[in-house]
């Protein structure tokens, strides 16, 4: 029995199909990367995960409940944490509080005091390399360090599974090193794993599965190296001309 | 001494008096030869400072630590009067039951009006709770029962003393509801809400829940203002028990004192009130102090968004430099 | 029939009231993000003037109005180039506040000035109209459609047709894309206010004819105009019109229901309020503000 199960999801905006049936599963332990060009729907589908949108048809399983059109506090609480593709923290919060967020109301079954919870955020902010600076205010952060900051704050729920949106937009190649050994960590220590990516070299180096989605539907799955290869996903990406050249 | 140390010190001389000098008007203390430290004005004006104590710190429960500012809380100000009219009125039972009754209406009415208007943002959410304020007084002033029109009469109880003390404990409840609430997880979630309401919703802040919790504290403790007014006046009609200048007023103390603190609003209710009584005694009434409180608003509005706690939390320092960023943060 | 009939045109007369007073009020709130809490004083002032040009002067109300849109257009420059333009990229909470106090302290000019007796613009044919059977339309009230029409139609044309309208749009679509092709901030800030309170101050005028005016007969004014823009939707001149023209009707068809009168007048509009708000948030023809 597979932890997420998408089915068939579809999801339109006015007269734009965003998703036209979109179906995978994701295994206990897994990395998944979601790959596509721009505007293929892969946020969306997030935010129908995460509960911002319901669906317009199809399915979406946890486990074996269907998590369909739940409030998004309720999600959050059965393990599903994610980040935001442009980053969304509490402004007035500093790193610490910003992270005990999580841990204070996102825990399964657990309801954390603010004390509890400002001790487990410091623990996670160590897993993610912020551990200095967490008495800083959230303004005073980079741009990599901010995102550090939104997955600390979804990892402090303790989820069981974590979507991460673009979560390496904008490093530099240290950077990216740095991140890919983050998610490395946060995989060993049991959460399983759904990323966003653009950045080709984060899919091929972490993950065991990649999902191509394009114009709402997906168009390939299978191990990123095969996947990056496949025809049908260079032509998503670059056009019809680039991919018959590059077969020639 | 530092200036930290100085405000809390006259502060807690303020207090103290505020509690115990009223005491000297009791004949009994009068008798003993104790001077007469407070007259009629002065209840006048303390009680009402309370009241918006009471209604300054309520909406910024709603408005300053959740981020939704209503423009109708006036609504829970009038439902509470008229729910004590109604009990000593109409219903010939004591004050005290209205006093328990008023809150529990304005509170029942924010739910109702709670849900669906606390899926507005913005401003939304204001203009519609403007909206719930102006009709919620339109339709009281068409009933009968409640005295339509011509407003509805309690039976006198003449104490200054009493009501003071009434309006003083709602203000101390009011402010040490606000206090509790930031300590408790509750108020970390109202934090969220006002600062990223998606991003507190995905890490498990029920936020409809939340936000109509918040609304109704906010109904209650205004609900608890109105009825002591009522009782206080003897006398409430749509005027007085839903004036829209009210309204802003509660938000302006809250405002200028600083939003989103326990005391910000307390600071804002005092000085602003204080002004208000000044403007109002002195030359043509009600017109200059109307252009006052305008001039007033518009001036704190552009010079001291963050309120005037600002400067105590040893954040800011009062200085030209302090308005020139200010203004360069929010001019276009 | 005859009853309903005149009903429904008094209905579409009265429409043609809000939509002079919403045109401008959409702008402001569509292109700038204001709602502004005073529009209604900025009508009001529109219809003193036309008072004062009538009882002075002897002015007939509708040839003042441009004289109307003129000093109303300055005021408004004025207001938001000086004064509101200070907190625009401040939370919503202040402009509204800002307004508010702008409202208040206009309000307050006006009972000094002109004290709170009630004044009225009576011209000569204010008492006949037009008869088609047994169902009479005033002249006043045709005018006052006539001219809220040709507001809008104005309107569309100044935002489409003109250059300053295309950069006012621009400014509205994306502020920073604005000002890096070169347009001036400031100045189109300033002058979409002015053209919305231009609106407001002919709406002024159209109102002085059917109404008697005193300092604060504008309030009511400026929660009619957010209903208009909420039911039509923001966005297009012809969502402002059908908003204004719906709501028309919806008062007076309310108000003639049995059990409400014309003192239900504000908890109509809040009730049409929070159902548009609840059920489709984009109104009529608008997009979602």
């Amino acid at each position: 029995m597979s932890l997420l199960a998408i089915r068939d999801v579809s999801k339109r905006f006015g007269g734009v199909n965003a998703l036209a049936g979109v179906t995978f599963e994701v295994e206990q332990g897994d990395i998944l990367g979601i790959i596509g060009p721009n505007g293929a729907g892969k946020t969306t589908l997030l935010n129908c995960i995460s509960g911002l949108y319901r669906p317009d048809a199809g399915d979406i399983r946890w486990e074996t409940t269907s998590i369909r059109g739940l409030a998004p506090y309720r999600i959050a609480r059965l393990g599903i944490g994610r980040t935001f593709q442009i980053v969304r923290p509490f402004p007035s919060m500093t790193v610490r509080e910003n992270t005990a967020m999580g841990a204070l109301f996102g825990r399964p079954g657990a309801r954390l005091q603010p004390g509890a919870a400002l001790n487990e955020a410091d623990m996670v902010l160590d897993v993610v390399g912020l551990g200095e600076k967490r008495h800083y205010p959230v303004l005073r952060l980079t741009v990599p360090d901010r995102k550090r900051l939104e997955v600390a704050r979804a990892l402090a729920m303790r989820p069981r599974l974590l979507l991460l949106d673009e979560v390496m937009a904008g490093l530099n190649q240290v950077e990216i090193e740095q991140a890919l050994e983050m998610v490395r960590r946060v995989r060993d220590s049991g959460v399983t794993i759904v990323l966003i990516e653009h950045v080709m070299k984060v899919i091929v180096g972490v993950c065991r599965r990649a999902l191509v989605l394009n114009f709402g539907r997906t168009l390939v799955e299978g191990p990123p190296a095969e996947v990056l290869k496949d025809r049908r996903v260079i032509e998503a990406y670059l056009g019809q001309r680039y991919a018959r050249d590059q077969e020639k | 001494m530092s200036v930290r140390r100085a405000a809390y010190l006259v502060a807690g001389l303020a207090v103290a008096f505020l509690v115990l000098a009223p005491l000297t008007s009791i004949d009994a203390a009068q008798q003993a030869g104790l001077p007469l430290l407070t007259d009629k004005l002065w209840f006048r004006i303390a009680t009402t400072v309370a009241m918006f104590v009471v209604m300054a710190s309520a909406w910024n429960i709603i408005g300053g630590l959740t981020g939704y500012a209503s423009f109708g809380n006036v609504a829970f100000f009038g439902l509470g009067a008229y729910t004590a009219g109604v009990v000593v009125t109409n219903l010939n039972l004591p004050f005290a039951l209205a006093l328990v009754l008023a809150p529990l209406v304005a509170a029942a009415f924010a739910v109702i009006v709670g849900i669906p208007l606390l899926r507005l943002r913005g401003h939304y959410f204001a203009v519609a709770t403007l909206g719930v304020g102006v009709a919620v007084g339109e339709v009281v002033n068409n009933i009968e029962p409640l005295g339509a029109a011509t407003g509805l009469f309690l039976p006198i109880i003449r104490s200054d003393l009493l009501f003071f003390y009434l309006m003083l404990g709602a203000a101390l409840l009011a402010v040490l509801t606000t206090w509790i609430i930031l300590r408790t997880r509750f108020g970390y979630g109202l934090l969220a809400i006002r600062e990223n309401e998606e991003a507190a919703a995905v890490i498990g802040v029920n936020t409809t829940f939340y936000k109509v919790a918040a609304f109704c504290i906010a109904a209650a403790l205004t609900g608890i203002a109105g009825a002591i007014f009522a009782q206080w006046n003897s006398f409430i009609n749509q005027d007085n028990a839903f004036a829209i200048s009210d309204n802003v007023q509660m938000i302006l103390m809250a405002v200028i004192g600083g939003t989103g603190t326990v005391l910000g609003p307390v600071a804002g209710a005092i000085s602003l009130e204080l002004i208000i009584q000044t403007l109002a005694g002195g030359g043509s009434g009600s017109v200059f102090s109307q252009i006052g409180l305008g001039v007033l608003l518009a001036v704190c509005v552009i010079f001291i968004p963050r309120g005037v706690i600002d400067f105590f939390g040893g954040r800011s320092r009062l200085s030209l430099r302090y308005f020139r960023q200010t203004l360069r943060e929010t001019s276009v | 029939m005859s009853q309903f009939t005149q009903q429904v045109i008094l209905g579409l007369l009265l429409g043609g009231v809000y939509v002079a007073v919403a045109l401008g009020f959409s702008l402001v709130w569509g292109i700038l993000n204001i709602v502004n809490l005073a529009h209604g004083a900025l009508v009001i002032i529109g219809a003193y003037i036309t008072w004062v040009l009538f009882t002075r002067l002897h002015i007939d109300p509708f040839l003042s109005l441009p004289v109307d849109a003129l000093a109303l257009f300055v005021i408004g420059y004025a207001l938001q180039r000086g004064v509101i333009n200070r907190v625009i990229r401040a939370p919503l909470l202040f402009t509204f506040l800002l307004t508010f106090g702008i409202n208040l302290v206009i309000v307050s000019l006006l009972l000094l000035i002109f004290t709170g007796d009630f004044r009225s613009v009576t011209p000569a044919y204010s008492g006949s109209g037009l008869h088609l059977g047994s169902i009479v339309i005033p002249y006043i009230r045709l005018g006052g459609l006539a001219a809220a029409l040709l507001l809008a139609g104005i309107l569309w044309v100044v935002l489409n047709r003109t250059r300053s309208g295309t950069a006012i749009l621009a400014v509205g679509a994306d502020r920073d894309a604005a000002q890096l092709v070169g347009v001036d901030l400031r100045h189109m800030y300033a002058l979409t206010f002015a053209i919305g309170a231009a609106f407001a101050g002919v709406a002024g005028g159209i109102i002085s004819t059917f109404q008697s005016i005193t300092p604060t007969a504008g309030d009511p004014y400026t929660l009619q105009a957010f209903v208009v823009v909420i039911l039509g939707g923001l966005g297009r001149v012809s969502a402002t019109v059908a908003g204004g023209l719906a709501f028309g009707l919806i008062e007076v068809l309310g108000q003639s229901a049995p059990g409400l009168s014309s003192s239900y007048a504000n908890a109509i509009a809040f009730v049409v309020l929070v159902v548009v708000l609840v059920v489709r948030p984009r109104g009529l023809l608008g997009r979602l503000a």
